[in-house]
């Protein structure tokens, strides 16, 4: 068995680990289901650094819990943290055989390793403490997989060339620079001075509240048209009384 | 002499002491006075939205980082057995590996000069 | 507790014995590949085009060349060490006859595949591939990149990429290298599936599922090398077959999923019923020159792997592990066939002959002789240029109006009348896939099915009478075809055979003239296949 204080590291770990497991099954945000992943990931890294296998425990903290998870959370990000999936069959029966499948597919294997005695195997490095690990890795990185490695970079291009092709937009045409934008104010003479701001109140630095023309209406130039399009425009006149409130609230927070 | 882990458990305890002690007095010295706006989420000058516009979704661009970030991490995955075998390796390992992070850079490079790395585009 | 003691060394390292100009064709296509990644990012758009065609015909050409005046007499394994015992190098890339073959015949083909993938028709870029692939299918920001002139050139690197995966493939001396050439061959193709310029969605969801499907069967392929490891104690093929050979009886178990496991894999990329689910959306998804690219690079380098893996790793035990595979070969040549009679559209139909044509060359594999291996090999190159020449017409035939590919089966009605020259050659092209004698897909078949009934035993005459079987029904659906083309009134939407540069057509032409001429003499290819079909182990 393990020796003390080994055992004591496994039994802190290994409820965290099995916790963050449980909150990748049960976790009704995905992005808490991903954070699961990443503290079970975190842990069985040092699990692994435990069991002195430096190189394991050093690729399964920076590649799983770091690159990994990175792309996990983007991909949440990328279609959005509130979206959930469809859980409508489109195959009638499909989750059904595709369990059972891979629960036949589990039971065989987990059968066949089973049966198995492993004693040592021939391929084991020589030495394991300190550093051996990691020389022997080094060893065959560099020695007989060389050419294996170097191929692997083949695939680091790969990735780059896929997300440029994919994920990356171009710009078609320059981009107008401010000299540009005064240049093409002036030569149509619209708004030659810019665009009004946007209406600048006493709590709100609103960039979602139009500014007020002289006569006491909104000036609709003043507005940015993403705000506009998203419905998210404030009307200004709620601030007209807003000084009163303020000091109503401040009072109020002071004496809660 | 004494177990070398004392040290670093010592250390550990005054983080947390710190980090504990730093928050806890704030919170229990410091004055309190709220009002409706000091409460509300933080939105660069518009009214703060309940749910993210478009269900929180970001642009696809965001993706490229990640990735050029996954491919550097992966590439540091090589580094660290060679950094700590280094001198058992010798000059012919130095050359593989300078190779291995040129070819990398090369699609930085192309990365890079296509406007990948641009954020205002 | 132990504080610092002092580290212990490893023995002294010792690196591996290369081989450069054994490697330095698969050198050559990457160090090209890299140029052309430099070429997408800092040449000016408009020279961007013209580069990377150059580029990868020089690159192609170099590295054939590279391989026949160079490499062929440099055979033996490199990137070699020393194995226990010191007696014998184990290398992770095995160079020999069957990989100079495949290797040559990978080059060959992927030349073929970019002289069609550079068809312009006028344009600015390949017309086959999207202007901008990140742009949504018909926004306004696509056709803006279109008039824009953008261009993704990027396909060009991409594929030969996949080549040099391919060419490492058929080389792998140990799973490893097996696994890793295969993502290098397979993550390209992934991507250059998802380029169509027409047909974005299609296209689109075809590269997802063709990339969801061969994650899953890439994760097969390293689970059985985990059990092979796991039965043998190392990963090169040849210390495997050893270990069969001495038997391990407390790990014996291991064996027949490792290999099975390991053949999942591979299965999957030449379309094996039940692992074929992605050819007929992937083939009919992907932008037409990549298609004809894939059907022909991929099974060329899938089946490579698979002769190796079988034949110098596994064969020792194949009496425990051959009936699942006889069983899947049996399934793929009349699921294949049968299905095609079925298809409406001509990709697809192509895709399911791609799938039984697997199921053929299965047959061969399955022999366990010298003369399965030529067989296979000769089969995988005549098929490929067969397959190059049929996709790069189908290409071509376009509906007038949109422009766009007319693959349904109806809008081939009398193509005959219209364009004789490309409709006669798309029906030879069929009539090789059919096996007619005097085509080169005449003398493959017949090459496999005899290695199955000389060597392959019971089972091997099983296969062969039930592919003699599914060939008649293919012929069926082939015959359809040119029916449709000569014997069938026009349908009323035009459809027109757009005419290609040059170099496309020569490429056709050239595909459709070796498919002719291996039917009638094919003792050249033939002997060179026999010549080179003895496995290094």
């Amino acid at each position: 068995m393990t020796s003390g204080s080994e055992a004591v590291l496994f039994w802190i770990l290994a409820p965290i680990t099995v916790a963050g497991a449980l909150g990748l099954l049960f976790a009704r945000k995905a992005v808490y289901a991903a954070l699961g992943i990443a503290l079970a990931m975190v842990n069985l890294g040092v699990l692994y650094l435990a069991l002195g296998a430096p190189f394991l425990g050093v690729v399964q903290v920076v590649v799983y819990t770091g690159a990994v998870m990175m792309l996990f959370l983007f991909v949440l990000m990328l279609v959005g943290v509130d979206s959930s999936d469809s859980i409508v069959e489109t195959i009638k029966g499909q989750r059904v055989v595709s369990l059972a499948l891979g629960l036949g597919l589990v039971g065989l294997l987990g059968s066949v390793i089973g049966q198995v005695s492993v004693g040592a195997l021939p391929g084991e490095p020589k030495s394991v403490t300190d550093n051996g690990h990691i020389n022997a890795m080094a060893d065959l990185i560099f020695g007989k997989y060389v050419w294996v490695f170097e191929v692997t970079s083949a695939l680091l291009i790969t990735a780059a060339l896929g997300a440029m092709v994919l994920a990356h937009r171009e710009r078609i045409g320059e981009r107008p620079t401010q000299r540009a934008w005064a240049a093409r104010r002036v030569r149509t003479g619209e708004h030659v001075a810019g665009l009004p701001a946007p209406g600048v109140y006493a709590r709100h630095n609103a960039v979602d509240t139009p500014a007020l023309l002289p006569d006491g209406t909104a000036s609709e130039l003043s507005i940015s048209r993403v705000l506009a399009a998203r419905d998210q425009i404030e009307a200004p006149q709620g601030y007209a009384e807003i000084s009163r409130e303020m000091e109503q609230e401040i009072t109020e927070g002071s004496t809660r | 002499m004494t177990n070398p882990y004392v040290p670093i458990i010592i250390m550990v305890a005054l983080g947390a002491a710190f980090a504990l002690i730093s928050v806890g007095t704030s919170l229990i010295v410091g004055p309190k006075r709220y009002n409706r706006a000091k409460m509300e989420a933080y939105e660069c000058g518009i009214q703060p939205t309940p749910h993210a516009s478009g269900g929180g979704k970001v642009p696809i661009k965001y993706y490229l980082t990640a990735m050029l970030f996954i491919i550097f991490d992966i590439e540091s995955v090589f580094l660290y057995p060679f950094a700590v075998a280094f001198d058992r390796l010798g000059l012919f390992a130095l050359v593989e590996m300078v190779l291995f992070i040129v070819t990398v850079f090369v699609a930085y490079a192309y990365v890079w000069r296509r406007g990948g790395l641009d954020w205002d585009y | 507790m132990t504080t610092v003691s002092t580290v212990v060394m490893a023995d002294t390292f010792t690196s591996a014995s290369i081989s450069y100009s054994a490697l330095m064709p698969m050198l050559i296509v990457f160090v090209v590949a890299l140029a052309e990644v430099l070429v997408a990012g800092f040449a000016t758009r408009e020279s961007r085009h013209a580069l990377q065609v150059g580029l990868s015909l020089i690159g192609l050409l170099g590295a054939l060349a590279a391989l026949l005046l160079g490499a062929r007499f440099h055979q033996g394994v490199t990137a070699s060490v020393a194995d226990a015992a010191g007696s014998r190098q184990l290398g992770a890339v095995v160079v020999d006859g069957p990989t100079i073959f495949l290797q040559a015949g990978v080059l060959v083909l992927a030349l073929l595949a970019v002289l069609i993938m550079s068809e312009r028709l006028g344009g600015i870029g390949a017309d086959a591939f999207t202007p901008m692939g990140a742009a949504n299918p018909g926004s306004v920001q696509e056709r803006a990149a279109q008039r824009a002139g953008l261009t993704t050139s990027e396909a060009f690197p991409l594929m030969m990429l996949a080549v040099g995966g391919m060419m490492l493939f058929v080389a792998a001396g140990d799973l490893l290298t097996l696994f890793v050439g295969l993502e290098v061959l397979s993550l390209p193709l992934y991507i250059l599936t998802g380029l169509a310029r027409r047909r974005r969605l299609l296209s689109q969801e075809a590269a997802l599922k063709y990339f969801l499907l061969g994650a899953f069967s890439s994760a097969f392929l390293l689970f059985g090398a985990a059990l092979l490891y796991g039965y043998a104690g190392s990963v090169y093929l040849s210390e495997i077959a050893s270990a069969i050979s001495a038997g391990q009886p407390d790990r014996e178990v291991l064996l027949v999923p490792g290999v099975l496991l390991v053949l999942v894999g591979l299965l999957f990329k030449v379309g094996a019923v039940p692992f074929h689910s992605w050819t007929p959306d992937v083939y009919q998804g992907a932008p037409t020159p990549v298609t004809g690219f894939m059907a022909a690079c991929t099974k060329l380098a899938a089946f490579g792997a698979m002769l190796r893996v079988v034949y110098v790793g596994a064969a020792g035990d194949r009496w425990n592990w051959s009936v699942v595979v006889v069983v899947i070969a049996a399934l793929t040549m009349i699921v294949g066939a049968v299905m095609s009679v079925t298809q409406t559209d001509v990709k697809r139909l192509l895709a399911y002959s791609s799938i039984a044509h697997a199921g053929f060359i299965l047959t061969g594999v399955l022999a366990f002789d010298v003369t399965g291996v030529s067989a296979v090999m000769f089969y995988l190159v005549t098929y490929g240029l067969t397959t190059i020449a049929a996709f790069g017409i189908v290409y071509l035939v376009r509906d007038v109006q949109s422009g766009s590919e007319a693959t349904h089966l109806s809008q081939w009605a009398g193509l005959g009348r219209k364009h004789p020259v490309a409709a006669a050659t798309f029906a030879f092209l069929m009539l090789a896939f059919a096996g007619i004698p005097l085509t080169s897909g005449f003398v493959a078949k017949l090459g496999a099915f005899g290695a199955a009934v000389g060597h392959g035993g019971a089972s091997g005459a099983v296969l062969a009478v039930i592919g003699v079987l599914s060939s008649a029904i293919t012929v069926f659906v082939y015959v359809r075809i040119i029916v449709m083309m000569y014997f069938t009134e026009p349908a009323e939407n035009a459809v027109e055979v757009v005419s290609p540069s040059i170099l496309a057509k020569v490429a056709i032409g050239f595909c459709a003239v070796l498919t002719l001429a291996l039917g009638i003499a094919p003792k050249l290819l033939l002997d060179w296949a026999a010549n080179a079909s003895l496995f290094l182990s």
